[in-house]
């Protein structure tokens, strides 16, 4: 824990690490970046106040250790008694790490003074005791609901589920401890000054979770803590917060440093988007000074708010055919207090009511076929593409959210000028895009009906053409989707 | 048309870029009025608009489009 700055991870829906792991660069100065699947670990030096405005994180925690994976072993005692190591320290260790979050939450937390009290337990026998038996108990109750929930399953990696209010994720597992002071009944005035509480918040997946699950380690590691610190467990409402992640990966302990997920906004009223993927693709789309930006299928607005926050100085443009979605976007544009900056008009994306290539980024998120069935939606895709090609510039970029059923139609796809020929474009920032610009007459593979075929020979290049520049697939918790970043080129060719 | 007719001349002044309070009242127009409700109408065919809550609607019919 280094006096001037420090080393933290910040969790990251599926897909969104490498946009995250160039946002803490970028944003915060981040350095000694590590990237892996679902985090990613930094160190800056920046304030909390910058800390707390990274937009494409999930949530982030100051790391306490991080280690190689645990050896796996048979044996379940065995395997407990190493994970309980990771949290047996000196007493002082915990303080610091209490004083440490205490910084970072200025005012917030407690009246009760921590650092004055007697970190050693005094008489903590009977209280263990009395906790062990009722723990039991309420542990019973717990896993019923905690068992819905957490659904580690050995080898899998947890996703990022949707938008929790104040609460982790579902998918990980709480521990279930007695309150001390509810059950012993001697020296209340005691306990009141020993009344630091937390939580421990476990994680554990690929040959660990064969051994013990989650629950298991949870616990194992609350009374560990209990014994050391002399703390009480909360699972409603601690002061802090272990959050322990343990995989085949390594084996890490953090703190989160900010109650609420960094996913929630305060300036989004009501969210449509999940607000880390709106930012993504807004970060995708280029907005520089000046640039006229539109979403033509804004909905409640959610692309267009993080795109104005992070980049206020643009013109932001966005229409939906629904008036109830707009109202919702109205409200939130209000609440945002970004009036000024975003203008709503009432259209279909099919006719836009705006002049020819008169925007430099159309970005949208596509709705067909994430809540139901592409059935006749599909065949609109073509006519909207065209309005979105038509009243983009030359040069411009069109930012596009997929359903994974629509990926599967579009299969990396798109129309080209007749004289252009196929060149492949990497985008390095992220590890599953592929770009290929196709001939109109060429092979596209995954091609499956006539609407496809169709879509791509009619698009005329009378106003230039798509190129693809980037595919990349993100989460949305329970499917996936894909992100396309297409750039418009001239019929010649030149950009 | 926008309910301030007294306060603008229908076309500017020969001078009007020294004239300060005519550019005020023109900035207001211009950059400080929201239109909650009202109507737009396109230059060249006369078809209107209407503006509610501030935001028009541009939807056009079966027969237009």
């Amino acid at each position: 824990m280094a006096a001037g700055g420090g080393r933290y991870f910040c969790t990251a829906g599926r897909g969104l690490e490498p946009f995250l792991a160039r946002e803490v660069r970028a944003r915060l100065g981040a350095t000694e970046v590590d990237c892996v699947s679902g985090k990613v670990f930094f160190s800056t030096e920046a304030e909390p106040g910058e800390l707390r405005k990274l937009k494409s994180g999930e949530r982030l925690f100051l790391l306490l250790k991080k280690h190689t994976p645990l050896a796996v072993s048979r044996n379940k005692g065995k395997m407990l008694h190493e994970i309980k190591s990771l949290v047996i320290e000196e007493p002082k260790y915990w303080l610091d790490v209490i004083s440490i979050w205490r910084n970072f939450h200025g005012s917030e937390g407690k009246k009760d003074d921590v650092s004055q009290e007697n970190p050693l337990p005094l008489k903590r026998k009977s209280e263990e005791e009395t906790n062990i038996a009722t723990k039991r108990q309420k542990t019973e109750q717990v896993r019923e609901t905690v068992s819905e929930k957490c659904q580690v399953k050995a080898g899998e990696r947890c996703v990022v589920p949707e938008r929790k209010s104040d609460q982790d994720c579902g998918t990980e597992s709480k521990t279930s401890l007695e309150d001390p002071s509810k059950s012993s009944g001697e020296k209340p005035i005691a306990n009141e000054q020993l009344s630091f509480s937390f939580r421990v918040s476990c994680r554990c997946s690929g040959a660990i979770a064969k051994i013990l699950t989650s629950q298991e380690i949870g616990r194992a590691i609350g009374i560990v803590l209990m014994k050391q610190c002399g703390w009480r467990a909360d699972l409603r409402d601690p002061d802090l917060e272990i959050f322990v992640h343990l995989n085949d990966i390594h084996s890490v302990v953090g703190i989160p440093l900010f109650r609420l997920p960094l996913a929630n906004r305060e300036y989004i009223k009501t969210a449509g988007l999940r607000s880390t993927i709106a930012w993504a693709m807004a970060s995708l789309a280029e907005i520089s000074a000046g640039a006229f930006v539109l979403d033509p299928m804004c909905g409640l607005g959610t692309i267009l708010l993080e795109a104005a926050k992070e980049w206020p100085e643009a013109c932001y443009w966005g229409a939906d055919i629904s008036d109830s979605q707009l109202e919702g976007a109205d409200v939130n544009i209000r609440t945002a207090g970004l009036m000024d900056k975003i203008e709503l008009l009432r259209a279909s994306v099919k006719a836009l009511p705006l002049p020819s290539e008169s925007f430099d980024t159309v970005i949208s998120d596509i709705p067909f076929g994430k809540k139901f069935k592409i059935t006749k939606d599909i065949q609109l895709l073509p006519d909207i593409l065209q309005e979105m090609e038509r009243v983009l510039r030359v040069g411009g970029t069109i930012v596009l959210l997929l359903s994974q059923d629509l990926h599967k139609r579009m299969g990396g796809v798109t129309k080209c000028a007749e004289n252009e020929s196929p060149n492949a474009i990497s985008d390095g920032a992220s590890e599953t895009a592929t770009a290929k610009a196709l001939n109109i007459d060429g092979n596209s593979s995954s091609l499956v009906n006539g609407v496809e075929e169709s879509f791509l020979s009619s698009r005329h290049t009378r106003f230039g053409c798509l190129v693809l520049d980037g595919v990349y697939g993100v989460s949305l918790g329970r499917t996936d989707a894909f992100i396309y970043k297409y750039r418009k080129i001239s019929t010649a060719g030149n950009r | 048309k926008l309910g301030h007719p007294s306060e603008l001349p229908p076309e500017p002044a020969p001078d009007y870029e020294g004239d300060e309070p005519f550019l005020r009242r023109v900035h207001h127009v211009l950059l400080e009025v929201e239109v909650l409700e009202g109507v737009l109408q396109c230059p060249d065919s006369g078809r209107q608009f209407p503006i509610s809550r501030g935001i028009p609607n541009m939807l056009l019919s079966e027969e237009e489009a």
